[in-house]
């Protein structure tokens, strides 16, 4: 038995896939904007008071104030991409999802659980004592469910190892045998601690400048965060690098080129990041560091389409053309941004700094 | 037979689907109903000018807050999750034909976060006006996202002409679209007044609670009429062979059949009892036994509509066992063993009877038996009918029995699974 012969067979799509997988990436993007946000800040927010001891106020009280709103918002941004992913690469998904069925569906439940102890988080005053269990609590559950998302991602993307299926058939199988599984995840993770600082830094940089006056030291912890994050994720992604099977960054396919072209652009991208939050300007710097988070969406999908390429193409699925139902997605996503910029200006207009 | 199938033993037979189909769909009509009753109150208030209703507005919002945004939004993505793990084809189709549904649902539920999030922390930030427009957005939204998912869930159960035309139109507006759609915004007002009396019964103000109690008890009673009369519409909007199977030829759903009829009553009277005036630890106590009644109401109907939809997950369309209605026929000439893509034993030799004999299980039965389970448990079953009389089962399949799907294998298959049913099943 071969893997080719296990991978089903996958349904048609309404419209060309380009459409489907610029919808992927761009709800990919945002979701990963908000899981940094969320995982960085509640990672900054455990951390600090390990070298702080009690002087973690008020930052770690805005964190909490703001921690169930990331966790809400990252999790509705990853219901869109779950969705296009499932309608470009089901067959995949599915397969690798009913492998580690059983710890596939306890991220529900862990993530019910972080919210909670998140939201305890919140209220409780003590921030850096007993606080500390409810928001080490959330953060390490949150850590595992995103161990569970690589472990999915990469039974996904290495058919190969579906033939353990055999072997286990309950739903309990993780993919210890990809060498890219740790660093792909440790990038991850430094990476959200690394845009979870800016994350601070921007915050009350803008709080800053609709008056209040006590962000200066926080805009320069969260920088420092970034930076010391981000030196580090040079480390983890040169290891990840490493792992990835040669022809990911073979110049000589044009997947290898454009992933080469990815990584080239992000490290030129974050590098300004860097030096214009350590000269305290958030703004420029957050622009180059979603540029760099884009970029690295990007290599992430080219990332994909190599490992899936002996088995799979775009172009090959099948596809039966029915644009209306496309058509009114669109007018609702339209309209759902006009009445959320909507929303979100009559707050901005009537919201003083309190 | 595309996938591979999880051995799910214990808590299969539709057991995990249920539970957590039934949280949330429950918690999910309370956003939508729950949410009109926020801004109808909220008017209320300023048409009083009444502080204390204002006051338990806001104290309601928190709590509808923290239950539908996380436990309702997460049980969502916990359906999803749940359905692509057990019957990864049948969702492959969902996600397949109505993509662009699930999107358009997608950016609602971003505009019911956003907005309740908004409107539960801008209390006295914003004028009246704006708060209750937003309020309106967010029950808007929520009615929006019912709306669409009501036509994806019909479809399962009457996709139509979808069926032949493979047209998008045809399966969302499907024949149970109308009636389903009134029948859930009804249910959904009806649980937002068993919500209400809820955190009305946790009011310390005596004449406070009990105005709200009474204002609650609205809620469930007046929208009732137009309920029953839309569960009925939605029975006679469904197709006649559907019909006869569900209420004449599944005698496994006639308790629940009893149960939504008597919740009925239980509800109706209940929502009476509330508006006596009464101590607070009593209506608290009423008011939960009341929640409890509303959750098996509608365990009961989606009981039905599930349990209805039997033997197939896609209604003429795909079985349970994600084989194809088209396909049975030229599967069952070549064997399931020979066309599962996800099976070992294609051989079978007298090493490995057992083993193919229960590949063959988990292709064909396990997503509606479970093994030991609590629900539809195949090993009790079995053992209601002699060794011999399973033969008679497997030929009444699909017939005799419309609730499960015709035997797809082979006669060499069919011999083998009922030799690993007597012997390993049966022990
Ligand atoms: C579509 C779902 C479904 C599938 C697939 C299914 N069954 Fe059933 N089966 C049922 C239901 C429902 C009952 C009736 C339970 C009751 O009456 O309580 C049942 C009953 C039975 C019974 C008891 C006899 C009877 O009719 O009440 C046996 C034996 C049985 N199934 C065996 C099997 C076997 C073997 C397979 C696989 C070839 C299978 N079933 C596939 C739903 C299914």
């Amino acid at each position: 038995m071969d893997a080719v012969s296990l991978i089903p067979t996958p349904d048609a799509l309404q419209v060309h896939w380009f459409w489907l997988h610029l919808l992927l990436t761009l709800t990919t993007f945002l979701h990963f904007v908000a899981m940094n946000i969320m995982l960085g800040a509640g990672f900054i927010a455990f951390a600090t008071p390990f070298w702080r001891g009690n002087d973690v106020m008020p930052l770690n009280a805005h964190i909490a104030k703001t921690l169930p709103y990331s966790i809400a918002f990252t999790i509705n941004l990853g219901v869109a991409p779950f969705l296009f992913l499932q309608v470009l690469y089901g067959q995949f998904l599915y397969t690798s999802s009913v492998l580690m069925a059983v710890y596939w569906l306890s991220i529900v439940g862990l993530l019910i659980i972080s919210y909670y102890a998140v939201y305890i988080y919140r209220l409780i005053d003590d921030k850096s004592g007993l606080g500390r269990l409810f928001i080490g609590a959330a953060l390490l559950l949150l850590l595992s469910v995103s161990f569970l998302f690589s472990n999915n991602v990469s039974i996904m993307q290495m058919p190969e190892v579906w033939l353990k299926y055999f072997s286990d058939r309950t739903g309990w199988l993780l993919n210890s045998s990809d060498p890219a599984l740790i660093p792909r995840y440790l990038h991850f993770i430094a990476s959200a601690v690394a845009i979870g600082g800016l994350a601070i830094a921007l915050y009350f940089e803008i709080r800053k400048r609709r008056g209040a006056t006590d962000g200066e030291e926080w805009i320069k912890l969260g920088c420092n965060w970034f930076m010391v994050a981000t030196i580090i994720n040079f480390g983890f992604g040169f290891w990840f690098l490493g792992a990835l099977p040669e022809n990911a960054y073979d110049p000589a396919t044009l997947y290898g080129k454009l992933f080469f072209i990815m990584i080239v652009g992000s490290v030129v991208t974050i590098i300004p990041s860097v030096a214009y939050a350590q000269a305290g300007r958030i703004i420029p710097a957050t622009v180059w560091a979603l540029a760099t988070v884009l970029l690295m969406t990007l290599a992430r999908d080219i990332l994909r389409l190599t490992y899936l390429k002996p088995y799979f193409s775009l172009r090959e699925l099948p596809y039966e053309p029915q644009f209306s139902p496309f058509l009114v997605f669109l007018i609702a996503f339209v309209g759902g941004i006009y009445l959320v910029g909507w929303m979100l200006k009559t707050v901005w207009n009537a919201k003083e700094v309190t | 037979m595309n996938y591979p199938v999880w051995q799910l033993e214990f808590l299969g037979g539709g057991f995990l689907i249920a539970v957590i189909a039934i949280i949330h769909v429950y918690i999910a009509q309370f956003a939508v109903g729950g949410g009109l009753f926020l801004v109808l109150t909220e008017h209320l208030a300023y048409r009083r000018n009444d502080q204390g209703i204002l006051d338990f507005v806001r104290k309601h919002t928190k709590f509808f807050l923290l239950l539908t945004m996380v436990a309702g939004a997460l049980t969502g993505v916990g359906i999803w999750f749940t359905i692509s793990v057990l019957n990864p084809s049948a969702t492959s189709t969902l996600i397949h034909t109505f993509v662009f549904a699930f999107g358009t649902e997608w950016t609602f539920f971003v505009a019911e976060i956003v907005s309740l999030f908004i409107y539960y922390y801008t209390f006295d930030r914003l004028t009246k006006r704006n708060h209750l427009t937003i309020g309106w957005i967010y029950f808007g939204a929520a009615w929006m996202s019912l709306f669409v998912i009501n036509g994806i869930i019909d479809f399962m159960l009457t996709p139509g002409a979808w069926v032949e035309n493979n047209n998008f139109w045809s399966g969302f507006f499907n024949p149970t679209f109308w009636p389903a759609l009134f029948f859930r915004t009804f249910f959904s007002v009806i649980i937002a007044g068993l919500f209400g009396f809820m955190t009305s019964s946790f009011l310390k103000d005596e004449e406070l609670r009990t105005t709200m109690l009474r204002y609650s008890a609205k809620w469930l009673l007046v929208p009732f009429v137009l309920f029953l009369a839309s569960s009925w519409w939605y029975r006679a909007a469904l197709p006649p062979h559907i019909e006869v199977i569900i209420f004449q030829k599944m005698p496994q759903l006639r308790p629940f059949i009893t149960l939504f009829l008597v919740c009925s009553g239980l509800i109706i009277l209940g929502g009476l009892v509330m508006a006596i005036r009464m101590p607070s630890g009593l209506s608290r106590t009423m008011a939960a036994v009341m929640l409890v009644i509303g959750l098996m109401y509608f365990g009961a109907f989606e009981f039905l509509r599930e349990g209805g939809r039997r033997p197939y997950i896609i209604y003429d369309y795909m079985y349970s066992n994600a084989i194809l209605k088209n396909d049975l026929d030229s599967v069952a000439e070549a064997g399931i063993l020979n066309t599962a893509k996800w099976v070992e034993h294609r051989h079978v030799t007298p090493a490995n009877v057992q083993a193919a004999g229960r590949e063959l299980f988990d292709v064909l039965c396990l997503s509606c038996h479970s093994i030991g389970g609590p629900l539809n448990d195949i090993s009790r079953q079995v053992r209601m009918s002699s060794p011999e009389e399973l033969n008679l089962i497997f030929a009444t399949m699909g017939w005799e029995r419309p609730y499960m799907p015709p035997f797809a294998g082979n006669e060499f298959e069919k011999q083998i699974l009922i030799n690993y049913l007597n012997t390993t099943i049966r022990r």
